[in-house]
């Protein structure tokens, strides 16, 4: 075992800035990682307000300054952005004498700086991809998707290793971008269950903010995008709203915002369904403690961080059959599956959850302990530093070492 | 002396002047004994290449096909620049003397490469996006300042063709005139003074 392993970590996501599953996702690998002994320098987007470098549980980590200027379009602003975290990637490894092992990226948002770095270097760069855009658009329509998947498809080329968060993620990443079987490794994602910890009698006078004592709360957690299915969902509501009180609250932002107002307003539900936007950390962990049920109804989930969350919660899940999802939940056992893209399916789901107290209680428990059984972030973290030995053992004997 | 020249063209690839240009620089570069390796773009061929003039040249091709416009075509194909930078740096045992990069399409490998292996670039000025782009700010054409001006920040020395580009760089981008070194392109002198400024550049290099 090398006592000092280093990776440098790049990500375009780190707290405060979130955006989807990355951030937090890096956050607790990087920190669970330096309890394992590992040096870690994460380098990622700046942020108003968050310092340009500080030191989290003996994770360093860098904010670049981002480009910030207006940018033709998001995906030209990504590749200008890593210019930026290529060139100051590059200065902060030179600063530290070149003592960095590994380089470890995620998703295309970093592809040509760690490419880029890989060779510069001449490190070997492994890839964690969380998603794919073919997977995201259910198909490549237009140029801009074409370049984005072509980006991923040479960072998986360019990549040692290319690592999973699901087995679904693994055949899918397999498919989409036709790599042998020896590059693809698997590691779950984790979820912290500590931070689920308000106390059953605090929550009643937060949970009255949002709901009546009488109604259910039915949650649901993500961005307002379709591949999320929270149209389902909207569909889903004057079906369960037939069988039992409910109010449905919906978390996080999206283009669909607009479209998923007219239609809770068309028919008349306003005081049913509550958009809550973006909320701060604190507030969306009590909400999830209090959720009746949660709510995934993704068309496309690589992985499904958002179930995970709501197990660690305590909270019962509802979600589609897909992806990932259908390997995290065991249906009647730790949640509840329903068929994708299926509102009549999705309402019989909720209902079944909402109307039968013991079933609820039953696998919100069961879904508890799964989660410390296997998406433990220690866990997690004693997985990927394997990969990384793996990774370093092969390298040592390549005319780059 | 080895130099690494980049340039988005090179002969049988003739977009604009440049081309040409480089071509005759290089050529005369190594009969002043100065090793060059020119790292270009091109479409159908790829590799290395010795060509009867001495000089060196890499050709590198965009590993992303598809693209919305030049800047993403740029962006990436600056990775290939740098892998094949980086290859000539660690088989000629890190010894490169210096980066001359012609206009802004490869100033990002520029850049890492600087700060990443600590090798100094002059940025020679053909023509600037003010210009081509006749003052219009839009994104694109932001972006593409910005670039050339990351490029005039971090180049070791700039170098033009005229005193009227070495004005308009000081009036647009406010660099301080003393970073510029006016070439006199084609006399006499030309070789002379591109050898004096490769040297005093490739001097930064052995004081860090």
């Amino acid at each position: 075992m090398k006592d000092d392993l280093t990776v440098m970590m790049l990500s375009w996501e780190f707290p405060p800035r979130v955006i989807g599953g990355i951030s937090p996702h890096v956050f607790f690998l990087s920190k669970s990682l330096a309890k394992q002994g590992v040096k870690v320098y994460v380098v990622t987007c700046d942020f108003p307000d968050a310092p340009a470098h500080e030191v989290i549980d003996g994770v360093e980590v860098y904010r670049i300054d981002s480009y910030k200027n207006p940018s033709p379009d998001f995906a030209t602003w990504v590749y200008l952005m890593n210019l930026n975290m290529q060139k100051e990637t590059a200065a902060l490894t030179r600063k530290i004498g070149n003592k960095i092992d590994l380089l470890h990226c995620h998703d295309w948002l970093v592809a040509n700086a760690g490419i880029g770095l890989k060779h510069v270097f001449r490190k070997p760069l492994l890839v964690t991809m969380h998603s794919t855009e073919i997977g995201r658009r259910d198909g490549l329509h237009n140029d801009t998707e074409k370049m984005i998947h072509e980006t991923e498809a040479w960072l998986t080329y360019e990549a040692w290793k290319v690592v999973c968060c699901s087995d679904y993620m693994i055949s899918h990443v397999k498919w989409a971008f036709g790599l042998p079987n020896d590059k693809l490794v698997m590691v779950p994602n984790g979820v912290n269950t500590s931070i689920y910890n308000t106390a059953p009698e605090d929550l009643k006078d937060f949970r009255n903010k949002f709901a009546l004592p009488e109604e259910k709360i039915v949650l649901f957690v993500g961005r307002l995008v379709y591949e999320k299915g929270i149209h389902i969902l909207i569909n889903a509501v004057p079906k369960v709203l037939e069988k039992v009180n409910a109010k449905f609250i919906i978390v996080g932002s999206g283009y669909m915002k607009e479209q998923l107002l007219n239609i809770v307003r068309s028919m008349n539900l306003e005081h049913k369904v509550l958009f809550e936007g973006f909320l701060d950390e604190q507030t969306l962990l009590k909400l999830q403690q209090c959720a009746d049920v949660s709510v995934v109804p993704s068309l496309f989930e690589p992985f499904g961080i958002v179930a995970l969350e709501a197990m660690a919660a305590k909270s019962p899940v509802v979600a589609s059959d897909t992806g990932g999802l259908s390997e995290i939940i065991q249906h009647d056992v730790t949640g509840v599956k329903v068929y994708p893209n299926n509102p009549d399916s999705l309402a019989w789901g909720i209902s079944k959850v909402l109307l039968d107290d013991s079933y609820r209680h039953r696998i919100g428990e069961n879904a508890y302990k799964k989660v410390l059984e296997i998406y433990d972030w220690e866990k997690i973290a004693q997985q990927t530093r394997r990969i990384y030995e793996g990774v370093l053992g092969e390298y040592s004997n390549s005319f780059w070492a | 002396m080895r130099v690494i020249i980049f340039s988005w063209e090179y002969p049988p690839r003739v977009v604009g002047k440049l081309a040409e240009y480089v071509k005759a620089l290089s050529t005369q570069l190594v009969g002043n004994g100065v090793e060059v390796n020119v790292v270009t773009y091109d479409d159908s061929t790829t590799g290395t290449a010795k060509e009867s003039t001495g000089v060196q040249t890499i050709r590198v091709s965009n590993p992303v096909r598809t693209h919305i416009g030049v800047l993403t075509w740029v962006l990436t194909l600056n990775q290939e620049v740098e892998r094949a930078a980086a290859n000539l740096y660690y088989q000629t045992k890190k010894q490169i003397d210096l980066m001359d990069v012609f206009d802004w399409h490869f100033i990002s490998a520029a850049v890492t490469l600087k700060n990443g292996l600590g090798i100094p670039f002059v940025y020679s000025v053909e023509s600037l996006e003010d210009h081509r782009s006749q003052g219009l700010s839009t994104p694109y054409n932001m972006a593409i300042k910005s670039i050339e001006w990351l490029g005039f920040y971090e180049a070791e020395k700039i170098s033009v063709k005229s005193e009227w580009m070495r004005d308009e760089i000081v009036r647009i981008y406010k660099v301080p005139q003393e970073k510029i070194v006016v070439v006199s392109a084609g006399s006499n002198s030309w070789i002379k003074e591109i050898l004096d400024l490769y040297s005093i550049v490739s001097g930064v290099l052995k004081a860090r």
